[in-house]
Parts: C-alpha cells; sequence; structure tokens
C-alpha cells in the first residue's frame, strides 16, 4: 500500500441541513427530499440509493411540503406561498406560482395525479389543476378558521381531510364545502396542553382518517360520522409525520423523540377476517426530531433534524435477503464539497452560503509508522468568501495554482482571482463574466491553471482561457440535439488534452480539447456515474459507478483496458460490492502508473492493477499486515484492493505529493452539537 | 391580522384579474375614497376634543349662561362648522380639479410620443425605399413638424428610454406586496419555531444530550461543548488589551 504522510483535517465545519420533507415516487423509484434550507434532492432507490439529482436551496424559499404528480412532476411548496415546480431534465425551476393564500404549509396530489391542492396559513385550501406545463388555480374550498398544516386526498379523489389546529375537517371536493369538523382533545397525559397541532393526516379508502398530532396521539376517526374510533398514545413528544402504504394494509409515523413506529393491519385471531390495526415495530434511528416519513413498498423511509436520511427495509417485504435488505443511513451528499490545490497545500470547502479557503499545517518532526507527529505550524485560515443573494452555492472550484477561485449559484456566475503576498491574501474579482456563464453545474480547472471548464446547467461544456486577471471563450460543446440532459461530472486529462463529461443517465463523453469535437462515447451503463478521473501519461479514463463497479477506458484507443476486462469477466468481490456509499473522488500517483487512489465516506482504497485480483474466498479488507509476518504468507495474501479504514467519515483524500496525503474527516458527534435542541429523555443510570 | 383579511378575500380572483388593467383603476378610486373620507373624519374629531374641554370646565365650576347667550353661542359653533365643511368641500373640488387636469396632462403626454415615434417609424421605413433626392424632401417634412408640435423630440427620447428599460433585465415589484409576503413568513417561522423549540415542549441542551451516552461509557470523557466561551468575554479583552498594552510598555523600556 505504501506509507504516507496524513495530513488529518477536521477542521471542515460542515452541517448537513435538517431533512423537512420526502416524497417516493413509485412509478420509477424515486425519492426527492428537501432540506430546511430549500435544497431538494432526488436518490435513485434502484441505482444502489445514489443522489443523482439536486436543486440548490434559496434563502427565503423553506420548503415545507413535497409531492410527486402526475408521473414524474416534482411540486414544493413552502413558506414564502409559491408553489414551484422543478425541471428534472435541466436540473433548475421550471417557475414558480403565487398561490395568494399567505404561507403554505401543506401540499397534496389527487389519486388520479392531475390536482394539486395546497393548505395555507389563512386557512383556506386552494385546488390547482395541473395543465401539461404549468398549473392553474382553480378553486378555493370553504375558508377555515386557522392555518391548514396538513391534508390527505381519499383514494377516490372524492373527499379530502385537513388537518388544523385543535380540529380536522373532511371537505367534499366537488361541493368544496366541510362536512365534518373533528375537534381533537388537547388534553395531554391529563394535563391541558396549549394547543394541539394536527401535524398530519392521511384518508383511507374505507373511509377512515389517520391523525398524528402534538400531543403524541395517533387517533383513527370515521369520516361518515366524524367520531373517534380509536386512540394510542405512543409519545410524550410530538408525533409529527404520518405515511401510508399503497395498500393500506401499514402506515409508519415519526415523533421528535426520534423513534419511528410502524403499524400495521393485523387479524384479530389467526381464523377472523376481522382486522384492526396495531402498533408493531419501533425503530430508534434518529436522535431528533424526525420531521418526515415516508413508506414505499418494501421500506419504511425517515428523515429529520438530525439530517440522516434512514431507510429501512422490510423483512416480511424483502425477497432475497442479501445485502439490499440492510439498513441505509446518508447523512453526507454523494458529491464534493471539498477541492484541493496541490501545488499551494490549500483546501477550499464548499458551504451552503459561503466558501472557505485554509492553509494546511506543516511540521518538522518525523516519527515511525503510526505516529502523530505535532504540528510546527498551525492551519492557516485564509479567506472566507460569502456570496451575494440568497442563493446556494451549487458547485465551486479553485484552480491547482491555487491562485482562481470560481463558484456558482443558480443564477450568477463568479470568478476570482487570488494574489498570495506571504500570509496574507488578496482577491480580486474579474468582472463581465459573459452571459451564458449563468449558472453551472460543474467547474473544473486545467491542471496547468490556464483553462477552466464550465458545464452548464443547459447541457452545454463551455471552455475559457484564463489569461491574468482576464479570461478569453475559446469553445462551446453543444449537447446534441434532442437531449436536454445537463452533464453535472467533468474531468480532465493532466496533459490537458482530454475532456470527460457525464451526465445523470447517459454515458460519459470524451471531448478532444484540441481539435475542439467529441471524440468519443463510453457505451452508457445502467447505473449513474459518481465519479471520473483521467490518469496520467496513459490518458485511461476511470469511472466509478454508483453500484460499486469500476471501468477503466483507454480514451486513445477507444476501448476498454485489460485490466477493465479481466476484473469485468471475475467480478468484484461480494464485499465491495455490499459498500453502501458511492465513489466520490478518483486520483493517480504521479509515480506510480498502475495504482489508482479512491474513496468513498467509509474508507480509502488503493488499487495496485500489478497484483492479483481477490476472489470471494479472500479477506479483502486486510488488517495491515504484522512485521514479523513471513514475506512468504504476505505475497499469498496480498491482493489489488488495499483498503484503509481508519478515516470516517471521509468527505475529501487526495495525494498532496508522492509521500503526502490529506484526509478531511468530518466526526458525527461534531454535526450533532450544531444541531437544535432534542427532546429530553429519561434515561435510567443517568 | 387586518391586514391579512382583504388581501385573502382578493386573493383568488387578482390572479386572473392581474392580466387585465382593472386594478389600477380600482386603486385610483380607493385614493379618491381616501380623500373623501378625510375631512369627515377630521369633522368628527372636533366635536370630540370641546367635550374635553367642556369637562374640564365642569371640573372648574357650573357657570351661569342666560339663554341667549347660549343660543347666540350655539349659532356661532353651527356657523362655524358649516363654513369650515364647505372650505373642506372647496378645497377637495379644487385639489380634485388639478388631479384631473394632470391626468389628462398625462394622457396627452403618453398619446403623443406615440403617434410620432409612429410617423417617424414610417418615414424611416420610406428613406431607406425612396432615394436620396427624396431624402431632403423628407428632412425638412420632419423639421416642420418638429417645429408645429415643439418639443417633441425630447419627449421620444424619453419614450425610448423606456422601451429599453422594459428588456427583462430587472423585474419590477411593489414594495408593499413585499414587506407584507415578509412579516407573513417571519410570523409563519415564529409559529413553527414556538410549536417545536417553544415553552412547554421539553427539550434538552445538545450539551445534556451527549453527556447521557458519557455518563454510562466505563471512560469518562469531557463534555461536548465543556467551555462556555461566552463567560467573561469583557473581562478576557480587558485582559487582552492590559497585556498587549504591557508588552508595548516592556518594550520601550527595554530599549532605553
Amino acid at each position: 500500500m505504501g506509507e504516507f504522510k496524513v495530513h488529518r483535517v477536521r477542521f471542515f465545519n460542515y452541517v448537513p441541513s435538517g431533512i423537512r420533507c420526502v416524497a417516493y415516487n413509485n412509478q420509477s423509484n424515486r425519492l426527492a427530499v428537501s432540506r430546511t434550507d430549500g435544497t431538494v434532492e432526488i436518490y435513485n432507490l434502484s441505482a444502489n440509493y445514489f443522489q443523482e439529482k439536486f436543486f440548490p436551496g434559496h434563502e427565503s424559499r423553506a420548503t415545507e411540503a413535497l409531492c410527486w404528480a402526475k408521473g414524474q412532476r416534482l411540486f414544493s411548496a413552502g413558506l414564502n406561498g409559491e408553489i414551484i415546480e422543478y425541471d428534472l431534465q435541466a436540473l433548475n425551476v421550471k417557475y414558480a406560482v403565487d398561490a395568494f393564500g399567505g404561507p403554505i404549509w401543506s401540499m397534496a396530489a389527487s389519486p388520479s395525479g392531475s390536482q394539486l391542492l395546497v393548505g395555507c396559513e389563512d386557512g383556506s385550501v386552494k385546488l390547482f389543476q395541473i395543465t401539461p406545463d404549468k398549473i392553474q388555480f382553480e378553486r378555493n374550498f370553504d375558508r377555515q378558521k386557522s392555518r391548514i398544516l396538513s391534508l390527505s386526498w381519499h383514494p377516490s379523489g372524492t373527499h379530502i381531510a385537513a388537518g388544523s389546529i385543535d380540529y380536522i375537517s373532511v371537505f367534499d371536493v366537488k361541493s368544496g364545502s366541510a362536512i365534518h369538523k373533528m375537534l381533537v382533545d388537547r388534553q395531554y397525559m391529563g394535563v391541558s396542553k396549549r394547543k394541539c397541532i394536527i401535524w398530519g393526516v392521511a384518508f383511507l379508502s374505507d373511509g377512515t382518517v389517520i391523525s398524528v398530532d402534538s400531543a403524541g396521539k395517533v387517533q383513527f376517526w370515521d369520516s361518515a360520522t366524524g367520531t373517534l374510533v380509536k386512540n394510542h398514545l405512543i409519545a410524550n413528544a410530538d408525533v409529527q409525520s404520518i405515511a401510508i402504504s399503497d395498500q393500506e394494509d401499514s402506515f409508519v409515523v415519526g415523533t421528535a423523540e426520534g423513534t419511528v413506529f410502524h403499524f400495521q393491519l393485523v387479524s384479530v385471531t389467526s381464523s377472523s377476517s376481522e382486522k384492526q390495526w396495531v402498533r408493531t415495530k419501533p425503530f430508534q434511528h434518529h436522535t431528533h426530531d424526525v420531521r418526515a416519513v415516508a413508506h414505499s413498498p418494501t421500506a419504511l423511509i425517515s428523515g429529520g433534524t438530525d439530517t440522516h436520511l434512514v431507510i429501512r427495509p422490510l423483512m416480511e417485504k424483502v425477497e432475497v435477503k442479501n445485502y439490499d435488505a440492510a439498513l441505509r443511513k446518508i447523512t453526507f451528499p454523494h458529491r464534493r464539497l471539498v477541492f484541493c490545490a496541490k501545488k499551494k497545500q490549500l483546501l477550499l470547502f464548499q458551504f451552503a452560503h459561503h466558501l472557505e479557503l485554509w492553509r494546511l499545517g506543516s511540521t518538522v518532526a518525523t516519527g515511525k509508522h503510526g505516529d502523530t507527529l505535532p504540528l510546527s505550524k498551525n492551519a492557516d485560515h485564509l479567506l472566507h468568501l460569502k456570496t451575494k443573494g440568497p442563493e446556494n452555492i451549487i458547485c465551486s472550484c479553485i484552480s491547482p495554482c491555487g491562485s482562481w477561485v470560481a463558484y456558482s449559484t443558480a443564477s450568477r456566475f463568479f470568478l476570482y482571482r487570488l494574489n498570495y503576498d506571504h500570509d496574507s491574501v488578496s482577491l480580486q474579482r474579474v468582472s463581465k463574466m459573459p452571459a451564458f456563464l449563468r449558472s453551472a453545474l460543474h467547474i473544473l480547472f486545467s491542471e496547468d491553471s490556464s483553462k477552466l471548464f464550465v458545464a452548464s446547467s443547459q447541457g452545454s461544456l463551455h471552455i475559457i482561457r484564463l489569461l491574468e486577471g482576464s479570461f478569453k471563450h475559446l469553445h462551446t460543446f453543444q449537447p446534441q440535439s434532442g437531449t436536454v440532459e445537463s452533464m453535472c461530472l467533468l474531468a480532465v486529462s493532466p496533459d490537458g488534452n482530454w475532456l470527460a463529461a457525464s451526465g445523470t443517465s447517459a454515458g460519459v463523453h470524451v471531448y478532444n480539447v484540441k481539435h475542439l469535437k467529441l471524440h468519443c462515447t463510453v457505451p452508457a451503463y445502467n447505473f449513474p456515474v459518481t465519479a471520473l478521473a483521467i490518469a496520467p501519461k496513459t490518458n485511461n479514463l476511470v469511472i466509478a459507478h454508483s453500484d460499486q463497479q469500476v471501468f477503466e477506458y483507454s480514451i486513445p484507443d477507444k476501448q476498454y483496458t485489460e485490466w477493465s476486462r479481466t476484473i469485468q469477466k471475475q467480478g468484484f468481490h461480494h464485499l465491495w460490492l455490499q459498500r453502501d456509499t458511492p465513489i466520490t473522488h478518483i486520483s493517480f500517483h504521479p509515480k506510480r502508473p498502475m495504482h489508482i487512489l479512491l474513496h468513498d465516506a467509509y474508507m480509502f482504497c488503493i488499487i495496485d492493477k500489478s497484483l492479483p485480483l481477490p476472489n470471494d474466498k479472500t479477506l479483502l479488507y486486510n488488517p495491515l499486515p504484522p512485521t514479523n509476518e513471513s514475506d512468504v504468507i504476505r505475497r499469498r495474501t496480498a491482493h489489488a484492493f488495499k483498503i484503509s479504514k481508519i478515516y470516517k467519515p471521509l468527505l475529501f483524500m487526495d495525494l498532496l505529493d508522492e509521500k503526502t496525503l490529506v484526509a478531511v474527516e468530518r466526526p458525527l458527534d461534531d454535526i450533532i452539537a450544531q444541531l437544535p435542541p432534542p427532546i429530553k429523555k429519561k434515561k435510567f443510570g443517568t | 391580522m387586518v391586514q391579512l383579511r382583504p388581501r385573502a378575500s382578493r386573493a383568488p380572483a387578482s390572479a386572473s384579474a392581474m392580466v387585465d388593467e382593472g386594478p389600477p383603476a380600482s386603486e385610483e378610486e380607493a385614493e379618491h375614497g381616501l380623500l373623501l373620507g378625510q375631512p369627515s373624519s377630521g369633522s368628527a374629531a372636533e366635536p370630540l376634543e370641546e367635550d374635553e374641554e367642556d369637562d374640564e370646565l365642569d371640573d372648574e365650576a357650573p357657570e351661569e349662561l342666560t339663554f341667549a347667550s347660549a343660543q347666540a353661542e350655539a349659532k356661532e359653533e353651527e356657523r362655524r362648522v358649516r363654513e369650515t365643511v364647505r372650505r373642506d368641500k372647496t378645497l377637495l373640488k379644487e385639489k380634485r380639479k388639478r388631479r384631473e387636469e394632470l391626468f389628462i396632462e398625462q394622457k396627452k403626454r403618453k398619446l403623443l410620443p406615440d403617434t410620432i415615434l409612429d410617423k417617424l417609424t414610417a418615414a424611416s421605413q420610406t428613406d431607406l425605399k425612396k432615394s436620396p433626392v427624396k431624402l431632403k424632401e423628407v428632412k425638412l417634412q420632419k423639421k416642420n413638424e418638429e417645429c408645429e408640435q415643439g418639443s417633441d423630440s425630447k419627449k421620444a427620447k424619453v419614450r425610448k428610454v423606456q422601451t429599453v428599460g422594459q428588456n427583462k433585465s430587472y423585474l419590477a415589484l411593489r414594495l408593499k406586496d413585499q414587506d407584507l409576503r415578509d412579516s407573513r413568513q417571519q410570523a409563519a417561522k415564529a409559529f413553527i419555531q414556538n410549536c417545536l423549540y417553544g415553552p412547554g415542549t421539553n427539550r434538552t441542551t445538545v450539551n445534556k444530550f451527549l453527556s447521557l451516552d458519557n455518563k454510562r461509557l466505563p471512560v469518562k470523557k469531557a463534555a461536548a461543548q465543556f467551555l462556555n466561551h461566552a463567560w467573561g468575554s469583557q473581562k478576557k479583552q480587558n485582559a487582552k488589551r492590559f497585556k498587549r498594552r504591557w508588552m508595548v510598555r516592556k518594550m520601550k523600556t527595554s530599549k532605553k
């Protein structure tokens, strides 16, 4: 594996924002997740839970509701009173429509998917018709006294249930009038609480309405008579979310204590056909409030203030008991947030609204293997660059020489020139960016920092030559006609001749930068690309996919390399394929052309192509070999995958020079320490 | 809450009403209504003040009044009130008149440049077609037109600037709406914050929460937020300043 001096960086003070809503789409098996900063992410559950798309947040766009409608169309609504539709191809906001009812708290698409219902702050429920390219206001339902915090359609589409403060109303969709008003008890364990907020409702096809509220109750109501049928007191705190399965035989609720309860419709006795709702399983995967839950056919999905997205497969629904049936916990974004200027030993950290530039510390001490060396010079915080305007940063990059920094928001592109003067940095913005550079999905500098590659949201790739303090537009690769898909990953070869770009689903395109034309397209693969890199000298393109497959493609020969063919023939180790976080970064050793360095959130791996591949019987995660072991055994157990799990959760790892690595870690405890306070719980013995 | 109501009732209609030119007209009407309302409210306020004065008199001592004097006083009062009302009315009339004149003038201003522009565009099109000999004639005609209509060319310029401004380089917003929206959003955020983290929600602190695990661990660690950096910040600052001064003083003395 080789010995390295490792910079162990723990000053990347990144805190993901909490999850506010999740929405599951059965048709495409995708999950939309919205966060408290307005970011919306889309996870592809059939592609190994990979976060394949994301829409950057906006300060004023606090998303409160998210839903899929008409198949594949995604809508969100929030406290700024607007309903937003997202363009899933171009990865931007298609349009925003003001509902004119104040902040929107809830939204639900009709079972047929052609209508959209929103519940507003002023107590109005508004019905929108979904037209092919927009949504159109249709009518208002009877106005209620207080805000509508939750909504649910009857599966037939004739009635809706709306949860408000202290009561639930049932509306007739045709007339738009409230037919029942069901008052919810404010009493909480015998003590009168302030107000009972109905956080969620679900309408079943037999007319039952299930409500969850701030007093910790799950209640079953008969919507025909407007009476309470059953009451489960499940928590000492708020029950904040509910989601029901399509078959209506189970549902899931999430509480502020971080517990997720599974309810199932179970026969009373083994022989009778009479069934009743029973609380079956509690899950405690969260430490903070569970603000949103979803129910896919095979799994319970929950997310909350503690920023984890948890996917818990249901054992009785899983047919094959393989690794897919294991619990998934997604905390960090599946894209890079850390960029490195190797020559100057600088790290650029990307946050939602600012960038931070740090210079790594250094040491003069030496030690033997495994020692922690004292720092002779601490890491320097050189720059704190705040964005202008309310939009979040989509992507950023620092040039390898460290003298250029670029970042982009949804509407503007910024390029800065940095000048270093001993310990101080001066910053100069490059003004007059051309009009076509409005927003970028990925930015990349060439190895010699003379060129800038920008993947714009319209699907085109721009090449810009950087001069001292100015720039010149060289060329634009237009997307192939008929495709609107935008590129979101770029890689450039160290000699600057080749540029590889990959979109969200189609194959990887390789462009010749010298002759400015498309060179070839790597055959499309079923799973999205998570990382790309081009090796120096050989110009081999290494591609990592979300199902943990790694391909090596020779650009000059336009074919897969021999090594890649062998490993595909033999197959990867089964433990390698079972890792659950995608590979986010690939790099190469400048002196050892046979090595590929890659990492995901929990391991760092060096693939040595000269060694034999492991088969399923060999140990994949080999512990560091003891020094007294004989050479023979070591050679027998040695295989191509050298894996280190010392650093985790690992956000970034790269080679600074031949003997130095930099690893950026983000311990989970540091994140929890910056989250909002959790509910107080009494633990025995504390 | 008073602000919320009229907007909400208007809300569904305004989506469609935004398209036609209804709203500005209705706003003008509203302004007129306000103007009408002002004097009446003013006159209503006056008697109130008088009542107060009366109260004060009552406090001092009852004064004897003959019927005749009281009658005269009352008549005088009535006359005064009538006069003020009439004066207000005339003032209002004058104001309205001025306003109407202004509107007419504005309309004229709006209309004139359009016609000229039309003429000009027609002229320029013909220019291209016509031979250069005829061009001079056209120019002469133009000059005549300009002489006739005075400073129209200036107005045409102004108009042009406006059309350039109509480009999509910026977005026109009514600040009043934005303020209302922001305040509502703030209120909604405050509501959710109060629901989740307000009093009576039984929240602990992050430090206490993290200490739960630590308490049951065999190896006890320091608390996650061991130091409260907010404590004694003033004292720390003072100490820092003192240390710097002390250093400077020491340097000076050592140099001597």
